[in-house]
């Protein structure tokens, strides 16, 4: 059925946010707006509002949670491991947009307060931490790694033109931080059929790979009106990929490989 | 509650090996509809004026009645396929596949109506 109303507790609770006012003294105060949820608590999401002196904080969005968390409040729950955008962990969604917390400059998010959410549409499994089982499932199903049948050389690697290495290049960047899949319509609405950009990117990682003797096979597992057809080029992926991935086009582009060997 | 697998779940069936002519299908009869709407616009804003029997008689006419029944088949098949992509995307379960018997039927009966509708006025004149 469609589903128009939201769960209990997926509606913030709007009279239960807490307030941290900043020390006194403080110069230049921003506040951080905060979803705050614990599934297991019984009580419903709320916001709560924490006021940073900027002065006394570091210049990325997770330097400021840090602080909360270290500082004011060490009930906060976040991911992160290392803090330069290349783990993938620390994807949250920061004033509306999907992206990693580590490489967002509270600068760069114009005046007012900066609202935090977690990755939209997952299951949370506290604040701003969200289950990313399927979505790592999803990636494991495209079998993400080299299929062969003629041996490797015995004295060296398997080689590749540099042409050949520069395809899968890019796509090979994608840090797994789910700020695409999240950001996709099509996957919010059929999170457990349809694969989504980012599994849907490593799969074409593979499939462009010219050491991969699997082309067909990959190709056949995507051939689906769910897996792979559900996405109509909104682009909101490529829009939110904080690695300036465009897993939109790389999907287009599986879709043409499909309708080629067709004729 | 289950407790089958993340991986299992989302293998689930496998794939249904579909969706390709789907998805050509949906382009082609788009490409084709552009230049018959075209068409369409272009000649009934030449006609003097648009009343019932100058209409009657414009869709005799000719080729008319050929590009008239083309443009009603294509659009018919073009918006049953749009129609099938925005049911599957928002609704599940056996509503999704009584709302898809439903816009299969609704989508037949609008292209059978419009090419009789076209070949009256053209054997039999205005109904
Ligand atoms: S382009 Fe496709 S994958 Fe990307 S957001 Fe849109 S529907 Fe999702
Ligand atoms: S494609 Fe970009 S947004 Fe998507 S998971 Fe990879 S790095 Fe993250
Ligand atoms: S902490 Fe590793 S990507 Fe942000």
């Amino acid at each position: 059925m469609v589903q128009l109303a939201l769960p209990p507790n997926a509606r913030i609770d709007k009279s239960a946010g807490k307030h941290y006012p900043a020390p006194s003294g403080a110069r230049r105060v921003r506040t951080f707006r905060i979803y705050r949820f614990d599934p297991a608590s019984g009580q419903r999401p709320r916001i709560d509002r924490y006021d940073l002196d900027m002065e006394q904080c570091g210049p990325m969005v997770l330097d400021a949670l840090l602080k909360i968390k270290n500082e004011v409040d060490a009930t906060l729950s976040l991911r992160r491991s290392c803090r330069e955008g290349i783990c993938g962990s620390c994807a949250m969604n920061i004033n509306g947009v999907n992206t990693l917390a580590c490489t967002r400059a509270c600068e760069d998010l114009g005046g007012g307060d900066v609202s935090i959410y977690p990755l939209p549409h997952m299951p949370v499994v506290k604040d701003l931490v969200t289950d990313l089982t399927t979505f790592y499932a999803q990636y494991a199903a495209i079998k993400p790694w080299l299929q062969t049948r003629t041996p490797a050389p015995p004295d060296r690697e398997r080689l590749q033109s540099k042409h050949e290495q520069q395809r899968i290049d890019r796509p090979s960047a994608c840090i797994l931080c789910a700020c695409c899949s999240t950001s996709c319509p099509s996957y919010w609405w059929n999170s457990e059929r349809y694969l989504g950009p980012a599994a849907l990117l490593a799969a074409y990682r593979w499939i462009v790979d010219s050491r991969d003797e699997a082309l067909g096979e990959r190709l056949d597992a995507l051939e689906d009106p769910f897996r792979l057809y559900r996405c109509h080029t909104i682009m909101n992926c490529a829009e939110a990929c904080p690695k300036d991935l465009n897993p939109a086009r790389a999907i287009g582009a599986i879709k043409q490989m499909l309708a080629d060997r067709q004729h | 509650m289950t407790l089958r697998s993340p991986l299992g779940r989302v293998l689930n069936h496998g794939a249904a090996h579909g969706g390709v002519s789907h998805w050509i299908v949906e382009r082609v009869t788009a490409l084709a509809l552009a230049p018959l709407a075209i068409w369409l616009l272009v000649t009934l804003l030449a006609l003097p004026v648009l009343d019932h029997a100058t209409l009657s008689i414009w869709v005799a006419t000719g080729w008319n009645p050929v590009w008239l029944a083309l443009l009603v088949l294509l659009a018919s098949w073009h918006s049953w396929l749009g129609v099938q992509m925005v049911v599957e995307d928002y609704v599940h379960g056996l509503t999704k596949t009584l709302t898809l018997l439903v816009s299969t039927c609704v989508h037949a009966l609008l292209a059978l109506s419009g090419v009789y509708a076209i070949l009256h006025i053209v054997f039999a004149g205005t109904a």
